[in-house]
């Protein structure tokens, strides 16, 4: 079973990916803010990372950062409230920028399309 | 003495007395000094008159410390004096008739001994012959030829001397002044004083040096006639001559003064054309509560007429401030307190007529010495204008908020939204697919629903262009509602708190201010809120109350300080911006609305942070009596 990270400080949020993600077959853990995202990185060594960008403590453009610099690989999604993000040169290091929505089957699409890929 | 001897006698008197007499007459025609002088000399030294060879006249100076050389008269050498008697006996012209000649007018500066002797100055310092002949008034006799020895023995073999002049002959050089041996350079000398009543004029010399004759007593007898009414005229002369200087001094001094007082004049109208034509009111009042100045704009706004003011009692007026304040009686304190008072925004009513302008008042002490004030001094300026214009740059302000707001709104209510819609899709899902719906969810929408409502109703507030309503607020009350309301949702937080300056002091000092209850209540209370929930489980917040008094403004200060230290350097500038959040709940306009309160009220509200002291707020107000 493929294990996902969900990284994001909004509790409802999160616990609607969770509850989304675990309903197509995977295995989900989830962080609050950007430090406790790199600890259970570290730790659970997860398939695909998702990241949300406005987060205490360690936002999640320094998260990216730091996990890229260990793990060149893995595939890690951006989503946030904010598009303008994407004129931002450091959300490039992802492999994925989605604009929160509530609809979350293109979310869903793209983490199925980016494990497939990891597999291949 | 034969009987011719005897008529001879008798008529060398009678010409004498006649000499006298002419002199007299001359000199009491004129004021000119020099002229008098001159008269005198000439009368002295001439031929027909008393024949002297010459003469020096010295005017005492005012303080009376020196005698000046004024004129003199007499040939310079033996071979002039020849000359200068030669020519005058040919015309064998009588003196009254040389005194009013064209010669005597036109010699009048040209003698040659005034050239060496004019301004000459002798020091009565020293106490010597000149000033001791001054203090007694008596003429002396100098005959430096004799030896002491010669002159007793000679003076016994001759007649004996009148009884006056016993004491008058001086042949010891010592005696006598050097500057006076110098300048007569001839052993024999009269020197007789010139006084007039007890006042000292001068002295005059004469000498034979040329034809070498003898001074005789008759001699001295007829020079102190001529120096009774010399000195006289002298001295009126000197008198009248001091008057006209003091005269044309005095009418110098007119035209100064005419001059200065045009000059104040001028100043005064321009000083009260200020007055006049500035778009202020402006009345001064004295110790009486009497107006001395009131100015035009004032009786403009006041819609009496200037007459009806000045000069009256300014309790005679009804003037009345919002809120009942009654201006006469703020007045008469501020006579008392010497302490100035001032009144921001405030409408006034003048005899019962309102109107809708709005004034700054201010009442201050007039101050012409630093202890004692003359009475005070009413300023009120209309500032209906800058009010207007403060509203319309604060809409414009709101106006520039909201833009920045709705970029923002948008923001903040994405999240819910993606919950909302998320939840929704999801629960129509597992309905489709019949399976089972977690109730939970259901929850976490209407938590979000809660959240938009809140937002939506925290946006309607803060763009909301309602007018305050304001009124007198019991600021000790407001307070204490405030505490209670700290105290029970710290509880419920577990939150410590403490209260400086409590109840006791609240009930004593009784604050009241101008305001809106709900709105300064609301403020306080999202300021406590603020610190209570941005406070871990356990930690101190603490409430300070003070106020402050200080050259008769009244201010309360409030401060709310917590642990927590905003993380971030710009947070402590951005903290009042909207939906500027560093809390995991709340809108992020709680603090925006609670600055535009405190504004509203003509306060300040600021925050520090620090690792040291934690995040504090300070809230400042002012208060009314």
């Amino acid at each position: 079973m493929k294990k996902i990270l969900v990284v994001e400080d909004e509790m409802p949020i999160r616990n609607l990916y969770k509850e989304e993600l675990a309903d197509e077959g995977y295995e989900v853990i989830t962080a609050p803010d950007g430090v406790a995202g790199y600890e259970m990185f570290k730790k659970e060594k997860p398939d695909l990372i998702t990241i949300d960008l406005k987060m205490p403590n360690m936002n999640g453009l320094e998260l990216l950062d730091k996990i890229r610099r260990e793990d060149k690989v893995i595939p890690i999604i951006i989503y946030s409230a904010y598009g303008e993000f994407t004129q931002n040169f450091s959300t490039w290091a992802a492999d994925e920028y989605l604009v929160k929505s509530s609809d979350l089957s293109e979310f869903k699409n793209k983490v199925k399309e980016l494990l497939v890929k990891k597999a291949s | 003495m034969d009987k011719e001897d005897i008529i001879k006698n008798y008529e060398d008197i009678l010409r004498k007395y006649n000499i006298l007499n002419q002199i007299s007459k001359t000199v009491a025609s004129t004021l000119d000094l020099n002229r008098i002088l001159h008269i005198i000399l000439t009368g002295v030294t001439f031929g027909n008159g008393f024949g002297f060879n010459r003469a020096f006249l010295f005017l005492i100076d005012h303080n009376e410390k020196n005698l000046i050389g004024k004129m003199a008269i007499g040939p310079a050498t033996e071979e002039e004096a020849w000359q200068i008697w030669g020519s005058i006996q040919q015309k064998n012209s009588s003196l009254e008739e040389f005194l009013n000649s064209e010669d005597f007018i036109k010699n009048l500066e040209s003698e040659i001994l005034n050239e060496r002797f004019r301004n000459i100055k002798i020091s009565l310092e020293n106490q010597k012959i000149l000033l001791q002949c001054l203090n007694d008034g008596l003429p002396r006799r100098v005959d430096l030829t004799l030896k002491n020895n010669q002159f007793q023995s000679q003076f016994q073999s001759q007649p004996k001397p009148a009884a006056q002049f016993q004491n008058d002959f001086i042949s010891d050089s010592a005696q006598i002044e050097d500057e006076l041996l110098n300048l007569i350079d001839y052993p024999k000398f009269c020197i007789i004083p010139l006084i007039s009543r007890t006042k000292k004029v001068g002295i005059m010399i004469v000498d034979n040096k040329f034809n070498k004759r003898e001074i005789t007593k008759d001699d001295i007898n007829y020079l102190l006639m001529l120096s009774q009414f010399a000195a006289s005229s002298i001295r009126n002369t000197v008198i009248y001559n001091d008057l006209k200087d003091s005269l044309s001094a005095l009418s110098q001094l007119n035209v100064k003064l005419t001059d200065l007082n045009t000059k104040l004049s001028y100043l005064k109208e321009y000083n009260e054309k200020i007055i006049e034509s500035i778009p202020i009111s402006i009345i001064v009042i004295d110790n009486n509560f009497e107006v001395t100045l009131c100015n035009e704009n004032c009786s403009g706004i006041m819609k009496v007429d200037k007459s009806r003011i000045i000069g009256k009692k300014i309790d005679t007026h009804k003037i009345y401030l919002d809120g009942g304040i009654d201006l006469v009686s703020e007045i008469k304190r501020v006579m008392n307190d010497k302490k100035q008072k001032v009144f921001y925004k405030v409408a006034i009513s003048f005899e019962d007529h309102a109107s809708d302008d709005i004034f700054d008042v201010v009442i201050a002490p007039l101050k012409i010495t630093e202890e004692n004030p003359e009475g005070v001094v009413l300023v009120i300026e209309n500032i209906t204008e800058t009010v207007k214009l403060q509203k319309a740059i604060n809409d414009l302000k709101r106006f520039s908020e909201l833009g920045q707001l709705s970029a923002t709104v948008a923001h903040e209510i994405r999240n819910p939204l993606i919950v909302i819609g998320g939840y929704a899709n999801r629960i129509k899902k597992r309905l489709n697919e019949g399976k089972k719906i977690d109730s939970r969810n259901l929850d976490l929408i209407i938590n979000e629903i809660r959240r938009l409502e809140k937002i939506v109703y925290d946006i309607l507030d803060y763009a909301a262009d309602k007018e305050i309503e304001f009124a007198r607020v019991d600021l000790s009350l407001l307070l204490s509602e405030c505490i209670d309301f700290a105290e029970i949702s710290s509880e419920r937080n577990n939150i410590s708190i403490t209260i400086e300056c409590g109840m006791e002091f609240i009930e004593q000092e009784k604050m009241y201010m101008y305001g809106s209850y709900d709105k300064l209540k609301q403020a306080f209370i999202n300021v406590l809120n603020n610190a209570i929930e941005a406070s871990h489980t356990n930690d101190l917040v603490k409430f300070y109350i003070n106020r402050v008094k200080d050259e008769g403004e009244d201010w309360v200060y409030l401060k709310v300080n917590n642990k927590a230290v905003l993380a971030n350097k710009d947070d402590i500038y951005n903290i009042f911006l909207p939906f500027y959040t560093t809390k995991l709940k709340g809108t992020g306009l709680g603090l925006t609305i609670t600055k535009r309160i405190i504004e509203q009220h003509s306060g300040i509200i600021e925050a520090e942070s620090s690792q040291e002291h934690g995040t504090t707020f300070i809230i400042k107000l002012p208060l009314i009596n």
